[in-house]
């Protein structure tokens, strides 16, 4: 595991790092003239957390048996927007500049749950984003973009900032409850605002 | 450098069913003339398959690609069955108009990564002519399989993962023949595949290349060069190229497309389908100065049309434009608009 930590450090700090900086500007010029676009980030994914996700077993061996090919979100992009009709066109406009090779839209399993919510790509990484003489073997394949509304924002933000600190405490049933219900008050604040929007903005 | 294993098929066309699969194969030898044409294929094939392609997601959005997979599943471990799930795939795709094609499964490895290359030779008809001693031979052929046939198509995939394999390249001499749908034969059909670079994404940099050259340009030539192409470019909706074949098909003379290229150095291998909706957007209004203050503005595709122009005698520099309509509107502004390229 520390070979794997060295080499996606070394990954990290010569290309990914550069790469989220790359990706972000391009993102933001191709969503230049739009509106309603709260923000745009890119960023790579840190060191330790990539390390955790390589450890992650199923059924008791590792998931990944070539991390550094197969964790597709070493590089991760969020564009977030006000109402959920922007989502859709938001869609729109980054699958009319990237290739993807997976679209999700994340919802809870059952129509009675609340959870996290959001629109999910893994994208091919774009040719030649990096105009310096970066090794082209420490480039990902793939990056992650995902579409979300402020309030899917606010909340998966706040619930991963709770929910996962390694060596944290893990939340109870009733915590779990909470967590449920401030998403599904986000879901409805959503639906108020889009309703306003539809109506009162159009 | 080394091809491991070699497997061909002829394969009939099956896309209207009805039939049967007989598609027949076998292994190849690594010696003899046959083995040195497909170890030239193989040698050159990164630079003879000139479009960089990528495999499409699956229909329900996932990470799932039935002919990705079936190359995959190949190079696990190369052999005639597997070969022939491939060209099982083709048959599918194959209409009568395509015909008979002799396919060829090559995989080899390159260092850590896995390399393979998958080669479509279409039939032909041929004479063979034979000198014997006292005589002529001149004998008609049938099912003549020839590389330099104007529907040759091939695809190359290396890497060093199996979650990798998502791009390759390929070549396809009917890919912009719109009459026959033959370009959808080969990328779009059978390898399921797609430009890697998007419409929109090629188009973006050219149209934003072609812009900056002419707004940074000194030499007014360039510039008028530049306007001249763009008005006429609508022609060169839905074509596939890359930024030098599409200056080509504009007529660009060198020092204008040197100009361009500037502008899109690291772009000018990408192969891509000019999306015309793209291209108006970043080049929508074309202006002209002159030096007594005066500045026309109207839609690129329209700018010959609303304005008239005249050489005036006398002066090679000196024009006239002249334009008629009803006034719509009238704006006053802090700063000249911005010319070509905002």
């Amino acid at each position: 595991m520390n070979t794997l930590e060295a080499e996606y450090r070394q990954k990290f700090e010569l290309a990914l790092g550069p790469l989220a900086v790359a990706l972000e500007a391009q993102l933001r010029e191709y969503f230049s003239q739009e509106s309603r676009i709260d923000r745009i980030v890119a960023r790579p994914k840190g060191v330790k957390k990539f390390v955790q996700k390589a450890m992650i077993l199923e059924n008791g061996v590792l998931k990944y048996s070539e991390p550094m090919r197969q964790i597709q979100d070493q590089v991760g992009a969020r564009i977030v927007t006000f109402y959920l009709s922007d989502v859709e066109r938001v869609a729109a406009i980054v699958e009319k500049y990237y290739r993807p090779i997976e679209t999700r839209d994340v919802i809870p399993d059952s129509e009675s749950e609340f959870g996290y919510f959001g629109k999910h790509y893994i994208f091919l990484m774009p040719k030649n984003l990096l105009k310096s003489d970066v090794d082209k073997s420490l480039v990902p394949d793939v990056f992650e973009l995902q579409v979300k509304t402020l309030f899917q924002h606010a909340w998966s933000e706040a619930d991963h900032d709770l929910g996962y600190k390694p060596g944290g405490k893990m939340p109870g049933a009733d915590q779990k409850r909470l967590l449920a219900y401030a998403s599904a008050q986000a879901w409805g604040a959503d639906r108020v605002f889009d309703e306003l929007f539809q109506t009162l903005a159009k | 450098m080394a091809i491991e294993y070699i497997h061909s098929y002829l394969v009939h066309p099956g896309k209207s069913g009805g039939h049967t699969s007989q598609i027949k194969g076998t292994t190849l030898a690594h010696s003899g003339k046959l083995f040195d044409l497909l170890n030239e294929i193989y040698v050159t094939s990164e630079t003879q398959c000139d479009i960089a392609i990528s495999f499409n997601q699956g229909e329900d959005g996932s990470q799932k690609n039935a002919c990705r997979d079936l190359f995959i599943d190949y190079l696990g471990t190369p052999n005639l069955v597997r070969g022939r799930r491939i060209a099982e795939r083709l048959e599918t795709v194959t209409t009568r108009r395509s015909g008979l094609g002799l396919l060829f499964v090559i995989a080899g490895k390159e260092g850590r990564e896995s390399k393979f290359v998958i080669s479509r030779f279409p039939t032909d008809t041929a004479i063979l002519a034979e000198e014997k001693q006292e005589e002529l031979s001149v004998q008609f052929l049938e099912r003549v399989f020839m590389k330099s046939a104007h529907s040759y198509k091939a695809a190359v995939y290396r890497d060093s993962s199996k979650a990798g394999f998502w791009t390759g390249r390929a070549v396809d001499r009917q890919i912009n023949d719109q009459v026959t749908q033959a370009s959808a034969y080969w990328i779009g059909e059978f390898l399921a595949s797609d430009f890697e670079v998007t419409a929109a994404a090629g188009t973006r940099i050219f149209a934003i290349a072609l812009r900056n050259a002419a707004r940074d340009t000194q030499d007014v030539s360039i510039k008028s060069e530049i306007a001249a192409a763009v008005t006429l470019a609508k022609s060169l909706k839905g074509r596939k190229s890359n930024i030098p074949g599409f200056e080509a098909m504009m007529n660009l003379s060198p020092k204008v497309r040197k100009a361009i290229n500037e502008y899109a150095s690291d772009h000018l291998d990408d192969q891509f389908q000019l999306d015309w909706a793209e291209f108006s957007q970043h080049l929508a209004y074309r202006s002209i100065e002159l030096d007594n203050g005066g500045m026309l503005t109207a839609e690129s595709s329209k700018f010959d049309d609303v304005f008239h122009r005249e050489q005036l005698r006398g002066s090679a520099a000196e024009v006239r434009f002249s334009t008629e309509g009803r006034v719509v509107g009238e704006r006053l502004g802090k700063s000249k608009i911005d010319k070509l390229g905002k």
